[in-house]
């Protein structure tokens, strides 16, 4: 009988916790699938673009938003460029999920970046998506989906403010 | 006299170009790329970039006290904080974007260019503070990484301080 009521309570801890979403170690771990997703030079570029791409052929209205930053075409200087500078951003909250001050710093920041353009919130769930895409696409088998689901709330959440 | 004609011809062209030039060659341009990678290999690295950051930006105020000032918005006084912290990385990250776009000119060019904006709409912000930055970066760089090859580093950010001071009034 005792051993139940200390697995129950074992059971519940454990739900307790894992319910919380985004953990410290499924902060880890998306910085470590980040980085390796987040590649460098042409890579780069190229998954930022896949990334622009699918969020564009989600929500086709949201190319208005970068109208001045070459949304028109996502393979214009001006474009890549915008691109690569949202998941600087985006790499910066990803690299700071462990460092809970700078992050709230980073993500006060992002958000006065924001609020300016309004932005609906299914632009964010877009961006949620596509990157549910492409991060697999680049990972393989070693992407946890979840973590990333929980983490990326986070930051969106920031971003967002609400 | 011929040679010395031919070698002052290309100073001169050289010093014409702005941005990624020539002078900063293709090979300039990989060495660059491939020696800034070793900052990133780690999933912890966001804690040395910082730092690395922290570092010449107090350096910067101790030189240029004026400079002080520009970043009281983010909080300069404490250094460690993390408002302070989160902005050292967007320093950081702003050079890793413009190093990993120097094989692509038109998009690296409208990041320097939205950098430049970024730059001149901060009142007080100067051309000697960048030449201030560049030169402790320049120093430190090589403190930092193992290998670093002067001359490719030298040529390929002389078009980066370039472009991103392009606005400034003085």
């Amino acid at each position: 009988m005792k051993i139940l009521i200390v697995l129950a309570a074992l059971a519940a801890l454990v739900a307790v916790t894992s319910a919380s979403g985004c953990d410290k170690l499924q902060r880890l771990k998306v910085k470590g699938q980040w980085s390796r997703a987040y590649s460098s030079g042409h890579d780069r570029e190229d998954f930022s673009q896949a990334i622009w791409r699918a969020v564009f052929a989600q929500v086709p209205d949201a190319r208005a938003l970068f109208k001045k930053v070459g949304g028109d075409d996502t393979n214009s200087g001006a474009f890549v460029a915008h691109g690569l500078r949202v998941l600087a951003g985006f790499d910066i909250t990803v690299a700071l999920l462990d460092q809970p001050e700078a992050l709230k710093a980073e993500l006060a920041h992002l958000k006065t970046q924001h609020d300016a353009r309004h932005i609906p919130d299914n632009y964010f769930e877009a961006f949620r998506l596509a990157l549910g895409h492409v991060l697999p696409a680049q990972l393989g088998r070693c992407w946890d989906k979840q973590a990333w689901s929980d983490c990326f709330e986070v930051i969106a959440h920031g971003v967002k403010g609400h | 006299m011929l040679r010395l004609f031919v070698l002052l011809c290309l100073g001169a062209f050289c010093a014409a170009q702005e941005g990624r030039s020539h002078c900063c060659s293709a090979e300039d341009r990989n060495i660059v790329q491939k020696q800034w990678s070793v900052l990133w290999k780690d999933t912890e690295s966001s804690k040395v970039k910082a730092g690395f950051a922290r570092l010449i930006l107090l350096k910067l105020s101790e030189q240029k006290p004026e400079t002080k000032a520009l970043f009281t918005n983010v909080d300069i006084d404490h250094p460690q904080g993390g408002v302070f912290t989160a902005h050292c990385l967007r320093i950081v990250n702003a050079i890793d974007m413009a190093i990993n776009l120097l094989d692509n000119p038109e998009a690296l060019d409208a990041a320097l260019d939205h950098l430049a904006d970024q730059h001149h709409a901060r009142a007080g912000v100067k051309k000697e503070h960048f030449k201030a930055f560049g030169d402790i970066l320049a120093g430190a760089l090589p403190r930092l990484l193992d290998d670093y090859n002067i001359m490719s580093w030298r040529s390929c950010f002389r078009g980066l301080y370039a472009k991103i001071t392009s606005k400034l009034d003085a």
